[in-house]
């Protein structure tokens, strides 16, 4: 993969023909995903979703000392409002001293939109220098720009030469694609382009004596870039550090929540370990191929086979495969007896997901593990790297060709749909669709948190043991059910939940 | 040129009319715009908000077209109608609004071409083009409820001097909206006169739709809504007031003033419900008599926030509660003409007071006020600064807050650090309100 000579990513609808609307089982989609023609199905009717906007800022707002300029009308990045007096609390468990959500907006005005952004964006840019002196300043570039030609790589080249932070410009303009996860491709690529590397015109190379040098290497033969995501919480990041560690590897941790000084040794690393392919496949597929940095990247480490399977990949790669066994044997032992008692309380429930292709497969599996029967799932988006864990879902929990899978970002309409026919026990979503669950009275258990452990086999207990407490007491989601209704017809929903996808173009694309 | 901003308290001229859309009875918006505006949105409308959810039909669950690059190229007229058609199948709703994106401006689309053709269907369907790129939030205000009024509401030659119709108090802006609404319902009732509040618990869509029958507007703003009013005057013949959000008596007893006038109440009858009102707000200050002189709970006070709020907080606290809010900053933005009758509403206060009041939209600006006003001790031994101070803002307040090492109180927009129901801090029972929760932080705070 080689993109980064580009002022601008690629879509994910091109890059990795990703698949946004689809209905059906999983096995008919593992069959269908490889024809390979799924990228072309769309919706006739559909609802809002996030853009690759406000992905990028979820993914990378956490980022320390650095100021952020959205490039944009007032409105967008609007979703950082409500974490402006938050986001400090999580920054501040990496670094006491961090200071939270700085972020400036162009305001583009009808006039602006006539005569060109530039003078905003630059005013922007030097304002975020002169008020706040931060390391980096990370620059968002919107639709309105993009549309009206903004040259805005030019001008911020020019303004590097002004300010001492570093400028990253990140084209994630929202029209450009439905695939959100595109955001993570658009940040990486301007992180890779402008924070990797030492900047020798700031400050003069590091000098190693050949003893140095040799210890140096050592070290970095032992090193690993532990890629985390936004939606992590910082107890996860731990119990992964301790998986690591007690292999003896070192670890350094990005993107999300670190200081764009991290970034500047990056790629003195042995190996790229991801916890998510939909995150991380850009970046990892870059530094091998700009560094020779090879990388894991199959699956996350939720539930006891996924973090198995994570560690056994990152093992065989440093050839340290016994005393990773060892450290499995350990911990599921220790693990199966603590979970034990909860195979029993959850034998006969049944399970419903939503959300990233990575994480739900495999927090299903997990939940299978623990004796919940998985009716459906329904995935943001759908591409190879979910066909490879749906595969490897379909081998490990036995009859799940059946269970529902449903693709698309949001879509709660279909969503409604299917929970009035499937009608779970449980509901495992992600933060956007909760609340309309909520309403059909389900007990709902959140898809990720920041505050909260999913990851690694600590992860695993932590799951059950929530998952228990929700499933104690669901009165007030129950009284949303009886007191509450969604927006929608009762006709729809006597309707197929998928009658408004439309995949004729995908068909025509397989025939053609 | 319009300014950049830092830390903006506001959203789009779309994102207002998504709110205020969504806090109609069974309103659908129809967003054609991009596929990422209304999640850029929602977190806006909602958590901000005090979790105000989406209500009826908002965050995820909204209709959108969702044009992209292939759009942006053909057009999206075609997309649009065929969202239409289908919004109609599988939306339940007695009203279906469409509002627009800036891409779709941008290319040119003609939105009112489209919803024209549904003219005549059982269900109406309106539009307006809340560009992002021409407004905030407030402006997407406007743009609704003057859509409303020339599109919606129904010719009324002849007016009911018992009904008013009153706005201003906009809905997720206004975090306690819905509560704030309720107690200005309940107090013109107390004056003889039945409220369309188009937002409030309670309302319909048919009250909405014949609210052209009403004898006057009230308008509870300096700054929002004026525009509608002017559109409502000009389609329906009927004038309109506009008076400062009230909190408190002093805040209360004016407006009740100000509206009885208008309507040609009494002025014995309006003066009459004012001394009711007063009898009982103050027995629940009377409780305080000891503590607030015991413990000395007198403070200095800086306000933030939009100019509905700032007005009527820096009201209360001086002429109410006897505090000193010395220093004002106003952070939407406004033109000049705005600017004036804003500050024409900071004035007349019974305690004599002369607050400082400044404008400017970054939040950061904030500090720099506070040390301009109070100057920081460089080292002097005698010096008097911002103590015993409290910050009357929003959450965006909060790290300002910790350097002065004062307390905080969100009452503006916006507020993730607290969940709003059915608060309400206008009239005399806000007032009591809002005296609990500011008096509760400076105990809390010993």
């Amino acid at each position: 993969m080689d993109y980064i000579k580009h002022k601008v990513p690629p879509v994910r609808e091109d890059r990795l023909m990703a698949c946004q609307a689809y209905g059906g089982t999983c096995g008919d989609l593992s069959t269908e995903s490889k024809k390979g023609c799924l990228y072309a199905s769309k919706r006739t009717f559909s609802q809002t979703q996030g853009c690759q906007l406000n992905l990028s800022l979820g993914m990378i707002s956490s980022m320390r000392d650095a100021v952020m300029v959205i490039h944009s009308p007032i409105g967008c990045g609007g979703n950082l409002i409500q974490n402006a007096g938050i986001n400090k609390v999580f920054q501040k468990l990496r670094q006491e001293s961090a200071v939270g959500l700085r972020w400036i907006n162009t305001n583009l005005s009808e006039v602006d939109v006539i005569s060109g952004g530039e003078a905003k964006l630059r005013q922007a840019v030097l304002k975020a220098e002169r008020e706040f002196r931060p390391s980096a300043i990370l620059v968002f570039n919107s639709c309105v720009p993009a549309l009206i030609g903004d040259d805005i790589d030019g001008i911020l080249d020019d303004l590097q030469k002004q300010v001492s932070a570093k400028i990253v410009p990140i084209h994630c303009e929202g029209f450009k694609t439905k695939i959100q996860a595109t955001a993570y491709d658009s940040v990486y690529h301007g992180l890779i382009r402008n924070l990797v590397g030492e900047d020798n015109t700031a400050k003069p190379a590091v000098i190693r004596t050949p003893e140095e040098e040799i210890e140096h290497q050592a070290k970095i033969s032992k090193t690993v870039n532990l890629l985390n995501v936004g939606s992590m919480s910082r107890i996860d990041e731990e119990e992964l550090v301790r998986l690591l560690k007690a292999l003896d590897l070192n670890v350094r941790i990005l993107p999300s929540y670190s200081h764009p000084d991290d970034f500047t040794y990056a790629h003195e690393a042995a190996l790229n370990v991801s916890i998510c392919a939909t995150h991380d496949d850009y970046f990892v597929e870059h530094f091998k191929q700009m560094y020779g940095i090879p990388y894991v990247l199959r699956t996350i480490p939720i539930g006891i086979a996924n973090t198995n399977k994570w560690l056994r990949d990152i093992a065989s790669f440093f050839g340290i495969e016994e005393q990773t066994e060892k450290l499995i044997a350990a911990e599921t032992a220790e693990l199966k007896q603590a979970i034990e008692p909860f195979k029993a309380e959850f034998k006969g429930k049944t399970a419903f997901l939503t959300g990233g292709e990575v994480r739900i497969l495999t927090t299903a599996e997990l939940l299978h593990n623990l004796g919940f029967e998985i009716l459906g799932l329904r995935g943001y988006h759908f591409d190879k790297y979910g066909e490879i864990l749906l595969d490897e879902y379909l081998e490990d929990v036995p009859n799940s060709e059946k269970a529902i899978f449903n693709i698309g970002s949001g879509q709660v309409f279909e969503q409604a749909n299917l929970l009035s026919k499937i009608t779970p026990d449980l509901f495992v979503g992600h933060i956007g669709v909760n609340g309309s669950a909520a309403k059909q009275g389900y007990p709902i258990f959140p898809l990720f948190g920041q505050s909260d452990d999913y990851l690694g086999y600590k992860g695993v207990y932590e799951v059950a043991t929530r998952v228990s407490r929700i499933l104690k007491n669901a009165s007030f989601n129950k009284n949303l059910g009886k007191n509450t209704r969604l927006p929608y017809r009762d006709s729809w929903y006597e309707q197929d939940p998928f009658t408004y996808i439309d995949d004729s173009a995908s068909i025509a694309a397989r025939i053609g | 040129m319009s300014k950049v901003i830092e830390r903006p308290r506001y959203v789009c001229a779309l994102g207002g009319a998504i709110g205020t859309i969504q806090s109609l009875p069974r309103a659908i918006p129809i967003l054609h715009s991009s596929s990422g505006c209304g999640g850029n949105l929602a977190g806006a409308l909602s958590g901000a908000s005090g979790y105000n959810g989406g209500n009826y039909c908002g965050g995820q669950a909204l209709p959108s077209s969702n044009v992209s690059e292939r759009d942006i190229v053909f057009g999206g007229e075609g997309r649009l109608q065929e969202q239409i058609e289908n919004t109609l199948k599988v939306m339940d709703g007695d009203l279906y609004f469409v509002v627009t994106g800036c891409m779709v401006e941008m290319i040119g689309d003609n939105v009112h071409a489209v919803t024209k053709r549904f003219k005549g269907e059982k269900l109406p369907v309106l539009a307006a083009e809340t560009v992002s790129f021409k407004g905030n939030s407030y402006y997407g205000y406007e743009l609704v409820l003057e859509t409303l009024f020339r599109d919606f509401v129904e010719p009324a030659p002849v007016k009911d001097a018992g009904t008013v119709n009153l706005w201003g108090v906009v809905p997720m802006q206004d975090v306690f909206w819905k509560g704030n609404l309720g107690v200005l319902k309940s107090l013109l009732k107390k004056l003889g006169y039945e409220t369309n509040t188009f937002f409030g618990q309670g309302e319909t869509l048919e009250n909405l739709k014949n609210s052209g029958k009403a004898s006057l507007n009230i308008v509870v703003s300096d700054a929002y809504g004026i525009e509608a009013a002017k559109v409502f005057e000009e389609v329906h013949g009927v004038p309109y007031i506009t008076v400062p959000l009230p909190i408190g008596d002093h805040g209360t007893s004016r407006f009740l003033r100000t509206v009885g006038k208008a309507l040609g109440v009494d002025e014995i009858k309006v003066e009459k419900l004012i001394q009711e009102e007063r009898k009982a707000y103050y027995p629940y200050l009377e409780r305080l008599a000891d503590v607030y002189n015991d413990l000395d709970f007198q403070r200095y006070a800086t306000v933030v926030g939009d100019p509905n709020y700032t007005q009527a907080v820096t009201r209360f606290l001086s002429d109410d509660i006897g505090w000193l809010p010395e220093l004002v900053v106003i952070t939407d933005i406004l033109g000049e003409e705005q600017k004036e009758r804003v500050l024409a509403s900071f004035g007349e206060y019974e305690s004599g007071l002369r607050p400082e009041i400044v404008f400017d939209e970054d939040a950061s600006s904030v500090v720099g006020y506070i040390n301009r006003h109070w100057p920081q001790n460089q080292g002097q031994k005698y010096h008097k600064g911002f103590a015993p101070g409290v910050i009357i803002g929003s959450v965006m307040e909060r790290d300002t807050a910790e350097q002065f090492k004062v307390p905080l109180l969100p009452v503006t927009y916006p507020i993730s650090n607290r969940v709003v129901l059915n608060r309400a801090y206008v009239g005399y029972s806000g007032g009591l309100t809002l005296a609990e929760d500011v008096l509760s932080l400076v105990v809390a705070h010993r």
